[in-house]
């Protein structure tokens, strides 16, 4: 298997997972769901086993540049639209405490905490490949 | 505009120059056959015989063996267009 079947492949589970998932919301169904993502998951990895797909240096960085402009993106985003969200209830604008509303500082709050997550997760990561590459070492 | 400064690949660096493709049509290999010996993509090549990719010193290293030759016979560095840049 060569590596555009592979990706005809991956592009064939990605739609078959999509929509046993689909599927399972319209049935609310966790286990459909779960076994679908599940199942998804093995058949790519034997997939992936089989058509021995080269991870280059190209690739590796290709990667990295774009994980790093997804967290220059995605983080200050959902730190800015927590913000938004719990400004009108912290602000004392009544209307945002009660009834139908109430809903926009809960998800306030969860955005806010993914975007500390996001950083805790960066901050570790970061430290551990600093580690790794020799980063932090007194000189001997 | 061959020296365009690409957003994405910002490392792009015309000052360093190579001969990867004279060297694999003097030894009548294919992208291919070459990415394989290296042990990289077909891309990868592709990308370091256009310039668009700077290859680790490694791999540098593994394409001057492959050629027998020394890695700055595949590889050049041109100082002065640099400076130019700077």
């Amino acid at each position: 298997m060569d590596r555009k079947e592979y990706q005809r492949l991956r592009t064939v589970v990605v739609l078959f997972v999509g929509a046993i998932v689909g599927l399972a919301v319209i049935r609310d169904s966790y286990l459909l769901a779960t076994a679908g993502v599940l199942t998804g998951m093995v058949f790519m990895v034997l997939a992936r086993a089989k058509a021995k797909i080269r991870a280059d240096e190209r690739e590796s960085t290709i990667q990295g540049k774009a994980a790093r402009m997804t967290y220059a993106i995605f983080a200050p985003t959902i730190a800015l639209t927590a913000f938004f969200l719990l400004l009108p209830s912290r602000g004392g604008i009544s209307v945002f405490s009660q009834g139908e509303w109430l809903f926009t500082e809960a998800l306030g709050m969860i955005f806010a905490y993914l975007t500390l997550f996001l950083i805790v997760i960066y901050a570790i990561a970061y430290h551990f490949f600093n580690k790794k590459y020799g980063g932090g070492g007194d000189e001997k | 505009m061959k020296n365009k400064r690409s957003l994405f690949l910002s490392d792009e660096n015309p000052s360093l120059r190579n001969k990867l493709k004279v060297y694999r049509a003097m030894r009548d290999l294919t992208q291919e056959q070459l990415a394989d010996k290296i042990g990289v993509s077909r891309q990868t090549v592709i990308a370091i015989e256009s310039d668009k990719y700077l290859p680790s010193l490694k791999l540098a290293f593994k394409i001057a063996k492959l050629f027998k030759v020394k890695i700055e016979e595949v590889f050049a560095y041109d100082q002065k267009e640099d400076e130019n840049e700077s």
